[in-house]
């Protein structure tokens, strides 16, 4: 029993930052129809360029966050500006086939500063573990699930109250009508990469917390996109709770599983559970229910 | 206020659609625009409200003034900024969000918070209904309470011209008396000048005080519409009567030779 819920904690805490990424990914579907694999390189970005800020440009840590997120946020305005804007009105699939080469220019990139191997960013979360009883928590991870949680929240009153808010759901609906009724979709455009990187981000410095910068890094972005399908491309809660029980179950195929198929299920388990939802339900958990008037 | 010149529009670099339209709008007047499926009327509203940027179709010749600014190369959002709003045809609502934040997107391209708060309240008291359904998800809303949200939208970007497109569309006759009473009410009350499309020509030159009648891409009539009421060929094509005010027997119209006229 301890193992097992020691287990579903470990799930839950990176549980919270897949959650995170499904979310960044969510946010740009949402407005702009556009399914992004460039996210786990915005992740992978977020936490070189604390990297840079922090262990080689030796600046102190708040300062150093701050212009890494900034540095996040532009390569989001970059990205969009420079490769999806002038897609605008192509069919979409070429938008996400460009997310893709974006995906491998920066891979790229990556793998340039990386060099196959890791890269460590001092841990600034608080060291140690919590214990409960048998139970044992990271204090680092248990952090950086607040933080997401939190950034949750914000998301979601943002969304519900701010003008920005009824500005990003009116074209997340429908473009020309958004436009018709005086929004400039392309400034949604804009204001919705900013804010995905900036997600994004948190999710990547989270991580590089818990693991360093490896060198596979932005291939969470796929695991990404696995939660967002898994909870409808389009809903936020739905990246809440698809991120959480990717989770969870990766590491209860590791506990339970791994020892008796020789270990790797773990890796494996997302891909599994993509097919089971897909199968079962296309739009995913949470995809949006067509109104339809009878 | 408003002006088009000769204005001709291409879709996607070949098709010809409007093939030099000219005509006014001017303060605080109810203009009828009719004709036949397809004659271009929708296209005319679009390019004046600028979403024809968004469907390939591009004003290639001629000019669209408002207040003497030229606006033909704008933005949709920036000509709903200058005070020209569209209403389009079909009552498109954003469907997921409530009644009162479809009213508030369309106040979007306004940042004088006390008088949006003030509009809401009036846009209510124009239409009672949606200030009771007002939590409501609109796109469970029926066919009447859809025209009234739209056009209560349009109201909140504060227009000076709003272009309706074929606002009795699939509604009841009593429901279609009720909206056209109230367009003339926001007319005149709101000074909002109002540029009508419609098939229904006879409420529509009743209601209005100049009418233009369209037909392939360009205008082949236009009179104040008392005169058009009166006109010849209004009564028979779009009204349905004969000089003597009777229905028409279809039996006996030559129907080929008096469209030729027009077509020429």
């Amino acid at each position: 029993m301890t193992e097992f819920l020691q287990l579903l904690i470990s799930g839950l805490m990176e549980g919270g930052l897949y959650a995170l990424l499904a979310a960044s990914i969510v946010l740009v579907y949402k407005s702009t129809q556009v399914a992004s694999l460039a996210h786990g390189q915005i992740l992978a970005f977020g936490a070189i360029f604390l990297y840079i800020f922090l262990a080689t440009l030796h600046l102190p840590l708040v300062i150093a966050l701050i212009l890494a997120f900034a540095a996040t946020a532009l390569m989001g305005l970059l990205i969009e500006r420079t490769t999806l804007r002038p897609l605008i009105g192509q069919p979409l699939f070429s938008s996400f086939l460009v997310t893709f080469a974006v995906f491998m220019l920066f891979d790229g990139i990556f793998q340039l500063i990386v060099k196959g191997g890791t890269l460590t960013i001092p841990h600034f979360l608080p060291a140690g573990t919590l214990h409960a009883g048998a139970l044992m928590v990271p204090a680092g991870q248990l952090c950086s699930f607040i933080a997401a949680l939190i950034l949750f929240g914000i998301l979601g009153l943002m969304f519900r109250y701010t003008k920005v808010g009824l500005g990003l759901r009116a074209s997340a609906e429908n473009h020309q009508l958004a436009r018709s009724t005086g929004i400039s979709v392309k400034q949604i455009f804009s204001i919705i990469w900013v804010i995905s990187a900036l997600v994004a981000c948190v999710a990547g410095i989270a991580t590089a917390n818990v693991t360093d910068i490896y060198y596979t890094l932005p291939q969470m972005g796929i695991k990404g996109l696995i939660v967002a399908l898994f909870g409808g491309l389009e809903s936020i809660p739905g990246a809440l709770i698809g991120g959480i029980i990717l989770g969870i179950l990766e590491n209860l195929s590791a506990g339970y599983l791994d020892p008796v198929v020789g270990g790797g299920l773990k890796e494996v388990a997302a891909y599994i559970m993509l097919l089971l939802i897909l199968l079962i339900k296309p739009y995913g958990l949470f995809g949006l229910v067509r109104i339809e008037r009878i | 206020m408003l002006n088009l010149k000769n204005i001709e529009v291409i879709y996607s670099d070949v098709i010809l659609v409007l093939k030099g339209v000219s005509l006014q709008v001017p303060e605080e007047q109810i203009i009828a625009l009719l004709g036949a499926n397809g004659a271009g009327k929708t296209t005319t509203l679009k390019a004046i409200s600028g979403l024809l940027h968004t469907e390939l179709g591009e004003v290639t010749d001629g000019s669209i003034e408002f207040q003497g600014d030229r606006i033909d190369r704008l933005d949709p959002e920036r000509i709903v900024k200058c005070g020209i709003v569209q209403v389009m045809e079909g009552r498109p609502l954003f469907e997921h969000l409530t009644v009162e934040e479809n009213l508030m997107v369309g106040a979007y391209s306004r940042n004088d918070k006390p008088a949006v708060r003030n509009d809401l309240e009036r846009v209510y008291r124009y239409f009672p209904k949606l200030q009771v359904l007002r939590a409501r998800t609109s796109g469970y809303l029926s066919g009447g309470e859809r025209q009234m949200l739209v056009m209560g939208r349009a109201m909140m970007a504060k227009p000076k011209i709003m272009l309706l497109d074929e606002p009795s569309m699939g509604l009841s006759p009593l429901l279609v008396k009720e909206i056209f009473k109230l367009i003339k009410q926001i007319n005149e009350q709101e000074k909002v000048s109002i540029l009508l499309v419609e098939q229904n020509a006879r409420i529509a030159l009743d209601l209005s005080e100049y009418g233009y009648v369209m037909e392939n891409g360009r205008i082949v009539l236009d009179g104040p519409s008392l005169k058009l009421l009166e006109n010849e060929d209004i009564r028979e094509f779009y009204l349905g009567l004969s000089d003597k005010g009777k229905r028409k027997s279809y039996r006996e119209v030559k129907h080929y030779r008096r469209r030729k006229r027009w077509l020429a």
